[in-house]
Parts: structure tokens; sequence; C-alpha cells
């Protein structure tokens, strides 16, 4: 079987958040990225399915700029990988992630794909749309907020579970589709330090990016902003428990206003 | 003179989910109370229609069949977008959290629209909308600028007051399913269970939320969380710590790998809050903490603190709350 994986390389959780000089976006100068959480357990459940089925192929793909792209492909080599293609975005393009979807399908119809895994959303921008559109310019079927993936007796078709609105779907799937995984469900390997070293010379394919863009419209960021710094806790002081719940439900009734 | 909003409604029991009417109500603010359009699909799709008569909207495409019950978000994009098409919507609204962001991601390409998600502001500006979402799990506002002919909007439960109660006759529109190609329908759901979760609301529609983590020691003393929750009347969260020693099931979890919140009121008990746990629920309106150490982090986001021990202070909380709400 022939997987891909989409990853995103996104901000370290611990990243201070500001805004850029115009205003628009996140600065992102002296910021460390990382593998999106969810994209992380996309590749793992794809090394699992891998070592699940003898002959199975993992292709990592990801889009996006220097030099934060290639260092996330580089990241899923190491972690077992076969393959990575860098799709380019076409230069003047806003981050936007039907845009990302577009070279994300360029770079996917470049290798071998019957079952494309990627996370739920990324951590960043939080839109989660990667996988729907992805589906719509592949057309194939896609499925959010999968919880875990097992073939079936004949493995011909996919089984998971889903978390949704209505609860926990149990869903059964023929290839190809798109699935985009939720939660750290599987705890994702790290990567082995020979296979990190082997990882910096393994060649990346790349994927142009359109020449001209064939669509017009799409969304851009306007402005970028953070909530006034909260200022901390104000302590209550009590000398017996019910003096302290007491005081807090005063609190939260006269003060904050937020009792039921 | 603009083209109409068209609603994708959700059905639920016997008229339209709560996101709905938020997104009609949406809707209606932008285009005009005439100019709003819906379009319902499943087995009772024609009865859930009178839910859209409810608030104003008399012009609803029906697309009633037992398999979109069940059907991929495939499916039901292809759908929207012929119905977009041929009422010259320029907007398509949907509310719910999984439900919406599936649909506009497809309607991206399919419609060709600009598409936003998790909207908790949306506004009309030359050229296009604005909207206005949360971004690194609350830490930040993101206003986006939607460009081009159509535009797809999920909005977020919860940010917007439902749509009010305005009467009208409703005519209903049939939408058929001729078109969709026969590969679509392969995927099949086998089942769905109810979230496993406590008598109270679901972490994601509840107001208030009340969360526990590794301070509480042991799954047996969870109880003292349930308890203050119920009281309140609030959800349950955990944190990972939580979920990890299997004190209570995944989908309790708040933070980076669980859910994210954005309640009235979240209470955190025995957190210490990791940035991993802090970016699930840092944009709650109100936030209050109660811990045994004075310097945990977590009473640097909180409002209100309490040093103390939880197994002192939420038993007693618990009564003061039952009291002063007289229950």
């Amino acid at each position: 079987m022939e997987i891909v994986v989409c990853v995103k390389p996104v901000p370290d959780a611990e990243t201070r958040l500001r805004a850029s000089a115009d205003g628009t976006t996140l600065d992102i100068e002296a910021v460390k990225f990382v593998l999106a959480g969810y994209d992380e357990s996309a590749v793992e459940q794809a090394l699992l399915l891998k070592e699940a089925t003898p002959g199975t192929k993992v292709h990592v793909v990801s889009a996006g700029p220097p030099p934060r792209t290639e260092e996330v492909l580089r990241a899923s080599l190491a972690l077992g990988c076969d393959s990575a293609t860098w799709a380019e975005m076409p230069p003047g393009v806003a981050p936007d992630p039907v845009a990302a979807a577009r070279a994300l399908a360029r770079a996917v119809a470049s290798v071998p794909h019957e079952l494309v895994l990627c996370g739920k959303n990324a951590g960043d921008d939080e839109a989660g749309v990667v996988a729907g559109a992805l589906g719509e310019l592949l057309g194939v079927p896609d499925f959010s907020a999968v919880l875990d993936l097992r073939w079936d007796a004949t493995k011909s078709r996919l089984r998971f579970q889903r978390s949704t609105e209505a609860g926990t779907e149990s869903w059964e799937a023929p290839l190809p589709c798109v699935i985009a995984l939720q939660q750290a469900w599987n705890d994702p390997r790290t990567a082995k330090l020979p296979m990190i070293l082997k990882s910096r010379k393994l060649p990346i394919a790349k994927v142009a990016p359109e020449a001209a863009p064939t669509t017009v419209g799409g969304s851009r960021p306007t402005k970028f902003e953070l909530p006034p710094p909260r200022t901390g806790a104000k302590l209550i002081e009590f000398k017996t428990p019910d003096e302290a719940a007491q005081k807090l439900v005063k609190a939260l009734k006269e003060e904050a206003k937020v009792f039921p | 003179m603009t083209g109409p909003t068209l609603v994708v409604g959700e059905v639920h029991d016997v008229g339209i989910s709560d996101a709905t009417k938020e997104a009609v109500g949406v809707a209606q603010g932008l285009s005009g109370k005439g100019n709003v359009v819906g379009f319902l699909a499943g087995s009772t799709a024609r009865a859930a229609a009178a839910g859209f008569g409810q608030l104003g909207v008399g012009r609803v495409h029906v697309a009633e069949d037992a398999r979109l019950d069940t059907a991929t978000g495939a499916v039901l994009a292809q759908l929207v977008a012929a119905v977009a098409d041929s009422v010259s919507a320029e907007l398509v609204l949907v509310g719910g959290a999984t439900f919406g962001r599936d649909l506009v991601a497809r309607l991206g390409i399919r419609w060709n629209a600009a598409v936003a998600t998790g909207v908790t502001g949306l506004q009309r500006v030359e050229a296009g909308f604005e909207v206005r979402r949360p971004v690194f799990g609350g830490r930040a506002t993101e206003t986006r600028r939607l460009e081009g002919a159509h535009a797809a909007v999920a909005v977020r439960p919860h940010a917007f007051p439902a749509a009010s109660e305005s009467p009208a006759e409703v005519a209903v529109t049939p939408v058929s399913l001729e078109a969709i190609p026969a590969p679509l329908w392969a995927p099949q759901r086998l089942g769905v269970e109810v979230a496993v979760r406590g008598t109270g609301p679901s972490l994601g529609d509840a107001t208030i939320v009340v969360s526990g983590g590794r301070g509480v020691r042991a799954a047996e003393n969870f109880h003292l969380i349930e308890e203050l929750a119920a009281s309140l009347g609030a959800g349950v969260g955990a944190s990972r710590a939580v979920t990890d020693a299997g004190w209570r099931p995944a989908n309790f979890q708040v933070g980076q790998t669980g859910r994210t919140v954005s309640p009235q009121l979240y209470v955190a008990v025995g957190i210490s809050g990791a940035i991993q746990h802090l970016v699930g629920m840092v944009s709650s309106r109100v936030i209050v903490a109660i811990n045994s150490d004075a310097t945990a982090p977590i009473f640097k986001v909180a409002d209100y603190g309490i040093v103390g021990d939880l197994f002192q202070i939420v038993p007693a909380l618990t009564q003061e709350v039952r009291r002063a709400r007289g229950t």
C-alpha cells in the first residue's frame, strides 16, 4: 500500500506570541518550528500501518516556505518515512488553508497514493480545512477527527472511529480516501540519532508552484491580536475551607458575575 | 443587490440545531431577514424545515433521503454547492464544529469559495467579508479578509446569539441526489456511540467547565471534581495527566492534544498549568485556580486563586455552591 502523510511546520507550543511589524500576522523572528502535534500522530499512524503490512511505503509531503518546511520533511524521514516531497507555494500568496491544500494536492499527485493521512488541524491557524479540500481536489471521500485506524479482516477496507458532535462514530471505508487524525492517542515515536544523521542527506523532491494561479479570491490575514495580558490571580485569603468557599462564591456572584 | 446567504442546517431532534439557529442569526444580520435561504439534508429534513420557518427563513431547500443521515462531507458539499449556485448565493454559512468545518473545506474547492472556520466575528467589507477567529488555542485572534465571488464560513458554536423567533410560511424546494456519483456512497457508518460523560453538559456546550488534574491523585478521588461540576451545572474536563493515567477517558482532556474550551467560567482544580493545558482553556472568560502550590503557573492566568488543599477546599466549595443556588 502507498500512504501519503501531509505535514505542516508550526511554532513550538512554548512560543511567546507577538504580532509582526505590520500587525497582520505572527512575528516568526526567532520562532522554533516543529511538526504539528496531530501531524505527528498521522506520521506515527502511517508507520504503524507500514509495520503491519509488508511492502507499504510512506511518503511525506509538505507545502510552505523554506527552511522550516524542509526541516519537518527531514524530521519525518528521520522517523521512518520513505520519501519526501516539498510543494513550493506560489510567490506572493498569503497563508490560506485552501491554497495550501491546492499545493499539497500537486505533491500528493506526484507520488503513488492510496491512503492520504493528515492531522485534524494545525495548532497555529487551527483551520482544519486541508483534509476536506484535498479530498475534493483528489475526488475521494475524507474523514475528519479520526481516533484510530485499522484494516478490516480482508485488508481491503479501513475501519475507524471518529469523534464528532454525535459522539463516537464507527466507520468502514474503501481506499482511496483522505483521513484527518485527531488526538495523540498513539505515543509518537522519537527519531534515533543514526536516522536523524541519515535523514540530512536524503533527497527531497520538489514540486513547482502553479505558474499562474487559476483561481481568484481566497483569504488573507489582516490583523493579529493578543489579548491583554492577564495580571495574575487575585488570591483569596482564608482561615478555613468554608471561608474560602464563601469568599469565592461571593466574588463570582458579585464581581465576576459568572455564578449560575 | 447582493445574493442571498445560504445557511446549511444540522437536523437535530425534530428541528434544527442550536448552532444552526446561531448561523441564521448571523446570516439575517448580514443579508437582511428576507435574503436568507435554508438547506437541510437527511431522512427527516422536510419536517425539520419548520425549524427554519420559526426563525423567519421562508425558503428551504431539502434533500430528504435516509442515506444522507450517514453520508460523508463529499456528498453534502456537492448538494450544497449546487443549491448555492441555483439561488446565486454569495455566502454559505454553517454552524457546528466538525460538521461545519468539513463542509466549508470542501466548498473551498467545489464552489471556489474563500473559507474560514471557527469564526467568532463576521462582517461585510468592500469586496467581500472580514472574519475574526481565535488562533493558537485562543492565545491570539486573527482577522482575515475573504475575497472573491463566494465565501463559505463555519461559525463557532456559542459565539453568536440565536436568531429570534419570527414565524414565516416555509416554501420547500426538493434537492435531487441524481448527480451524486456511486463511489461517494461507498463509505459506511456502522454505528454511533454517544460520548461517555457524566450527567452534565458536554465540554463543548458547557458555559462552565470544572477540570481536575494530577493533584486529584487517583481515579477514586475524581468524584470530587464531578460533584463540584454538578453543583454548578458544569461540564467536566481533565488535564492530560488524568487521561494518560486512565482516571478518565481521553474525551475529557482539555489542552493541546485534547479539546479547546472557552466557557464563561473555568475552574482548574489540582492543575499546575503547563502550557499544553493552558492553550486549551486560556480564552475562558473567568478562570479560577485551586492548587496547593502557590508557585503553580496556573495562578498567572487565573482571575481568582485559592492556595490550599483541594481535598478540603473542593467539598466546602461544592456545599457553598449548592447553598447559594438553593439546590
